[in-house]
C-alpha cells in the first residue's frame, strides 16, 4: 500500500519534472528568450537571497495575514447576507440583482471609489479581498440553506422549533456542506484579490508587491518567483482547507 | 471556481434546479414547500395579498433594487457627496458614451473585447470538456497530471503576461489565449468533477450492455455531466470576462479595459465609470443568457 | 508673509495641571460663539500631506527617494510644523499609478501637496481641479528610445511605419512628441502600442515592438542584452527630460501661506544640499537601496548635458514657464485635455524667492 502511495505521488511530479527541464532549455535559447524564461539558477539564487535576508518571509506572511483577516471579515458577513436572503424573500429580491451586476466589475473600476473612501493603503486592500470572498459565501449559503430538504423541516415543525432554533439546530447545520463549499471558492478568490490589490494599491510589504517591484525595475526572476510562490500557496492552502472541512462535514450522506 | 479534486462532500456550487423569471440564485426547492413552513396564509376574512406580496410577485420586483441604486447615486452626485471628477453623475457617464459611440471609439474597444471573448472562450471550453472527461475517467492521467494541473490552474494570469507575450508576441494571440487559460481551467475542473460524481449505477448499466470506451463516453457520460458543465461553463464565461478585462488594462492597445486604462491616466474618470457600467451590464447579460440556455437544454430534467 | 491670528490657547502653554488639549476642550464651548467672526482665520488644520513616490525595496521597507527622503532625513520641516500643532504625514503613491493615485488625492482633498510629474499635473488643471507649482526642480528623468538587440535602426527616422510601445497618458508621451517634431514626424507616421513599461519591453525583447519608448529601465534591457538604446535625451535641451516637482492644492496653499512657506523652505533646502557634489553620491545611494539597480541610475545621470546643480535650481525660470506652455499645448493637440489650461495661474514663485531670501542663497543657482 505504501509502495502504491509512493508510486501514486511520484507520478505527479513527472510532468513537473518534465515542464522544468523544458523551461531551462528554453532559457538557453538566446537572450531574448533568456529575459523572460529565466534560468532555473538564476531564479534559485534569487530565492535563496530573499529568503535569507528575511524579506521573503515578510512578504509572505504579510500577504496571508491580509488574505485571511480579510477573508473571516468577507465571510462572516456572506454567511449572514446569505442566511438573510434564504430566509427572506424580500431581502432576496432587493439584494439579488445588484449582486449580480456589482460581482461582474472589474477591480480597476472601483479603484478610484475605494481610494476616496478609504485611502489607497492596507484598508482599501483588505475591503477588495473581503468583498471577493463575500461573494460565493451569499451564493452558497443562500443555497445551501434554501435547498435544506424539507423533511428537516418539517422534523422542526413538529418539535415546534422557534425561528432561532430552527435554524441555529436544523438549516445551519444541514447547509455546512455548502456553507463550507462557499468558503473554499471564498479563498481562492480572496487569495487572487489580495494579489490584485497589492498591484493596484499603494506600496507596502507582499507577493504581490514583491511582484510588482520585479516588474518595475525588470527582474523577471523576481516576477516569476513571485508568480511561482502565488501559485504553490494557493494550491497550499486549498489542500489544507479540504483537509479540515472534511473534518467538519464528516460522517454526511450528502 | 474551485472544487477538490478529491472531495469527498458535495463539491459543486451548481444551482440544479429552473430558475422562474427574477429569482436570485436560480433554485426552487425540489418539491414545493408545504404550508407549514411558509408563513401561514391568512386564514379568513382578508385574502388580498398584502403590498409585499404583491411586489414579490410582480415580474418587475427584481428592477427596484437597481432602480434604488441609480436614484442614490444620482443624488449623490447632485448634491456632491464626493467630487465630481470622481464620482461621475450617470448623466454624464451617459453622454460619455453617446459622444464614443458617435466617434466610433466605443463599438471598436467592445468589439475588439467581445471578439477576444467569445474565440478564446469557445477554444477553451471545448478543450476543457475533452481534458476534464479524459481526467475524469482514467485514473493513471490523473495520477500524472493532476498536481500539475492545480498548481498551474492557480497561477495568476495576469502576472504571466509578461511571459505570454514573449511567446505569443503583442497581437491578439496572447490576449486570446489568456481568455483560452481561465475557461480552460475552470471547465476542464467542472467537467472533471462532474465525471467524477457520475452515480456508479451508470457504469454497471455499461457493463451489462458492454458498451465500447467510445459508447460509454457518448451514451453515458456526457449526458450525465450536462448540468454541471453547462453551470461550469457559465462561471468559466463570466471569470474569462473578468480576466480579459483586467488583462486589457494592463497589456493591450484596444480593447475595452484599455480604454478604461487610458481613462484613468487621463483623469477621466467618467470613462472609466462607463467601462465599469458597460463591463458590469455585459458580464451580468452574458450571465443571464447562459442560465436562459442552461433552462432550455435542461427542459427535461423537472428537478 | 501673513499670518493668521492665532487662537489664544495655541500660545505658550500655561504651567498647569491640564494638558494642551484638555485646555483647550475646556475652552471650546466659550469659543463657539466666536467661530463665525473667525470664519476666514480658522485653525491651523491637525496634519499637512504630501503625496510622493514610494518603493518597497530590500526588506519590504518602503523607501522614499528624491528630495522628499531629503526633507524627511533632515526632520526640519517636520519640527518647524510641530511647533505650530501640524502633523506632517508623507502619503505614499506606487510608481505605476503615480499620476492617477495622486490626482484622485488632490480632487478628494486628501493630500495637500504632491511631489508629482509635469503632465498629470497639467491634466488634473484642466478637468477642473486647482494645483500651483511651488517648487520647480528636481532630479530630472531621462527618456530613452530603445530598439530591439538585432535591430538595423539607427534614429526614429528608420523607424517611420513601425511599431513603437508607449504607454499612453504617461508624462514622458510629450517627450515622444518632441522627439518625433524634431525629425519631422508626426503620432501619425508611426504605429503607436500602448503597452505598459513591462508589457513594452517584453514586447521589445522579443520583437514583437520594433522600438520602446521609456525611462531608465532602458538600461535594464541593455543589461540583458535584448535592446539598444538609439536615442536619449540627454545631449538635447532640458526640456526632453520629465520633470516630477512639488506641487500644492490651491486652496491650502491660499489658505495657509505660512505652511505652504515652510514646506517650500523644507524643499529649496532639499534642493541646496543635493545640488552639492556630494549629495550626488547621497541621492545614487538612496536610489540603490529602495530598488534601483545602482548602475542604471549611475548611468542615467552620467554624461548629462544638464550639470547636476542646474536641475535643483527652483527658480521659475522663462524655460520652466515655456516648458508647462508647450506641455499644455500638446495635451490639448493630443486630446489629452478637453479643455485649455491656463497656465500662468499654475505658477506660485513667491515662496521660492522667500525662502532663497531666509536661507541667504539668493545667487547660488543663477538664472
Amino acid at each position: 500500500m505504501a509502495i502504491q502511495t509512493l508510486l501514486h505521488k511520484a507520478k505527479g511530479l513527472l510532468l513537473p519534472l518534465v515542464l522544468l527541464a523544458a523551461w531551462e532549455w528554453a532559457s538557453r535559447q538566446g537572450a531574448s528568450a533568456a529575459y523572460v524564461f529565466v534560468s532555473l539558477a538564476t531564479m534559485f539564487q534569487t530565492l535563496l537571497h530573499l529568503a535569507s535576508s528575511g524579506e521573503l518571509w515578510l512578504h509572505l506572511h504579510t500577504s496571508l495575514a491580509r488574505t485571511l483577516t480579510g477573508l473571516a471579515m468577507g465571510a462572516s458577513i456572506g454567511i449572514a447576507v446569505g442566511t438573510l436572503m434564504a430566509q427572506s424573500r424580500v431581502a432576496e429580491r432587493l439584494i439579488g440583482p445588484l449582486y449580480h451586476s456589482i460581482r461582474q466589475v472589474p477591480l480597476l473600476g472601483l479603484i478610484p471609489l475605494l481610494g476616496l473612501w478609504v485611502g489607497n493603503g492596507n484598508s482599501a486592500k483588505l475591503l477588495v479581498i473581503a468583498l471577493a470572498a463575500f461573494y460565493p459565501t451569499v451564493l452558497n449559503t443562500s443555497e445551501g440553506i434554501r435547498q435544506v430538504e424539507t423533511r428537516f423541516r418539517e422534523v422542526g415543525h413538529m418539535l415546534t422549533l422557534g425561528r432561532t432554533q430552527t435554524f441555529l439546530k436544523i438549516l445551519l447545520p444541514a447547509a455546512l456542506p455548502s456553507i463550507v463549499t462557499g468558503i473554499s471558492h471564498a479563498l481562492a478568490f480572496s487569495w487572487l484579490a489580495c494579489m490584485g490589490g497589492e498591484l493596484l494599491f499603494s506600496a507596502g510589504p507582499g507577493l504581490g508587491s514583491m511582484l510588482l517591484n520585479g516588474e518595475v525595475t525588470g527582474q523577471m526572476d523576481q516576477v516569476l518567483l513571485a508568480v511561482v510562490l502565488i501559485a504553490l500557496l494557493a494550491q497550499g492552502m486549498n489542500a489544507l482547507f479540504n483537509r479540515l472541512a472534511r473534518l467538519l462535514v464528516r460522517g454526511r450522506s450528502t | 471556481m474551485r472544487t477538490a479534486l478529491q472531495s469527498t462532500y458535495t463539491p459543486s456550487v451548481a444551482p440544479k434546479a429552473a430558475p422562474p423569471a427574477a429569482s436570485f440564485a436560480a433554485a426552487t426547492p425540489v418539491r414545493p414547500v408545504p404550508q407549514l413552513v411558509e408563513t401561514p396564509a391568512p386564514s379568513t376574512g382578508a385574502p388580498r395579498k398584502s403590498l409585499v406580496e404583491r411586489w414579490l410577485a410582480s415580474r418587475w420586483s427584481g428592477w427596484l433594487s437597481p432602480v434604488l441604486f441609480l436614484v442614490l447615486w444620482s443624488t449623490a452626485t447632485y448634491l456632491e457627496w464626493m467630487p465630481e471628477q470622481i464620482l461621475v453623475s450617470p448623466l454624464q457617464v451617459l453622454e460619455t458614451g453617446w459622444e464614443m459611440t458617435l466617434s466610433g471609439e466605443l463599438w471598436e474597444n467592445l468589439g475588439v473585447s467581445l471578439y477576444r471573448l467569445f474565440a478564446g472562450f469557445g477554444i477553451g471550453s471545448i478543450a476543457g470538456l475533452v481534458f476534464g472527461v479524459l481526467l475524469g475517467l482514467s485514473s493513471s492521467l490523473r495520477a500524472y497530471v493532476e498536481p500539475t494541473f492545480n498548481v498551474l490552474r492557480q497561477l495568476p494570469t495576469v502576472a504571466l503576461i509578461p511571459l505570454f507575450i514573449l511567446v505569443f508576441g503583442i497581437g491578439e494571440t496572447f490576449k486570446v489565449f489568456i481568455v483560452i487559460k481561465a475557461t480552460f481551467f475552470v471547465v476542464g475542473l467542472a467537467v472533471h468533477d462532474a465525471v467524477r460524481a457520475m452515480s456508479s449505477r451508470y457504469a454497471e448499466v455499461a457493463q451489462i450492455y458492454c458498451f465500447t470506451r467510445w459508447q460509454v463516453i457518448r451514451s453515458i457520460v456526457l449526458p450525465s455531466i450536462i448540468p454541471a458543465t453547462l453551470t461550469g461553463v457559465r462561471i468559466a464565461l463570466s471569470r474569462a470576462w473578468m480576466v480579459l478585462v483586467g488583462a486589457e488594462l494592463l497589456a493591450a492597445e484596444s480593447g475595452l479595459g484599455q480604454m478604461m486604462e487610458l481613462g484613468r491616466q487621463m483623469f477621466r474618470l467618467d470613462i472609466v465609470m462607463l467601462g465599469v457600467v458597460l463591463t458590469g451590464v455585459i458580464g451580468f447579460s452574458l450571465d443571464r443568457g447562459f442560465r436562459w440556455l442552461e433552462r432550455h437544454l435542461m427542459r427535461w430534467k423537472r428537478s | 508673509m501673513t499670518f493668521c491670528r492665532k487662537p489664544a490657547l495655541r500660545a505658550a502653554p500655561a504651567p498647569g495641571p491640564l494638558s494642551p488639549t484638555r485646555r483647550a476642550l475646556w475652552l471650546t464651548p466659550f469659543l463657539l460663539p466666536l467661530q463665525s467672526a473667525w470664519a476666514a482665520d480658522s485653525a491651523l488644520p491637525t496634519a499637512l500631506r504630501i503625496a510622493t513616490v514610494a518603493r518597497v525595496g530590500a526588506a519590504g521597507k518602503t523607501y522614499f527617494t528624491g528630495s522628499t527622503l531629503t526633507v524627511i532625513e533632515d526632520k526640519w520641516l517636520e519640527t518647524e510644523l510641530g511647533k505650530l500643532g501640524v502633523k506632517l504625514e508623507w502619503v505614499p503613491a506606487t510608481v505605476n499609478a503615480v499620476a492617477a493615485q495622486v490626482n484622485e488625492a488632490f480632487a478628494s482633498k486628501s493630500i495637500d501637496f504632491a511631489a508629482y510629474g509635469d503632465l498629470p499635473s497639467i491634466i488634473a488643471n484642466a478637468s477642473g481641479l486647482h494645483t500651483q507649482l511651488i517648487v520647480p526642480g528636481g532630479s530630472l528623468n531621462n527618456t530613452y528610445l530603445v530598439v530591439p538587440a538585432n535591430s538595423t535602426a539607427q534614429s526614429i527616422k528608420d523607424l517611420k511605419g513601425k511599431r513603437i510601445a508607449l504607454h499612453r497618458g504617461r508624462p514622458w508621451e510629450y517627450q515622444f512628441s518632441q522627439l518625433l517634431e524634431a525629425n519631422g514626424l508626426t503620432l501619425a507616421d508611426v504605429k503607436v502600442l500602448n503597452l505598459n513599461p513591462q508589457a513594452g519591453a517584453a514586447a521589445v525583447a522579443t520583437g514583437g515592438a520594433d522600438a520602446f519608448f521609456t525611462l531608465s529601465d532602458a538600461y535594464v534591457l541593455e543589461d540583458k542584452k535584448v535592446g539598444r538604446i538609439i536615442w536619449s535625451s540627454k545631449k538635447p535641451p532640458q526640456d526632453w527630460k520629465m520633470r516630477a516637482e512639488l506641487w500644492g492644492d490651491a486652496g491650502f496653499v491660499g489658505k495657509y501661506p505660512q505652511l505652504t512657506q515652510l514646506v517650500a523652505t523644507a524643499f529649496v533646502r532639499a534642493h541646496y544640499q543635493l545640488s552639492a557634489d556630494n549629495g550626488r553620491e547621497a541621492y545614487i545611494q538612496n536610489e540603490a537601496e529602495s530598488g534601483q539597480t545602482e548602475s542604471v541610475v549611475r548611468r542615467e545621470l552620467a554624461d548629462d548635458g544638464t550639470p547636476w546643480k542646474d536641475r535643483w535650481s527652483p527658480q521659475l525660470t522663462a524655460g520652466v514657464r515655456q516648458h508647462y506652455a508647450d506641455l499644455a499645448a500638446y495635451a490639448a493637440r493630443a486630446k489629452l485635455i478637453n479643455k485649455p489650461v491656463q497656465v500662468e495661474a499654475l505658477f506660485a514663485p513667491q515662496f521660492v524667492k522667500q525662502s532663497l531670501a531666509q536661507l541667504k542663497i539668493n545667487t547660488y543657482w543663477t538664472s
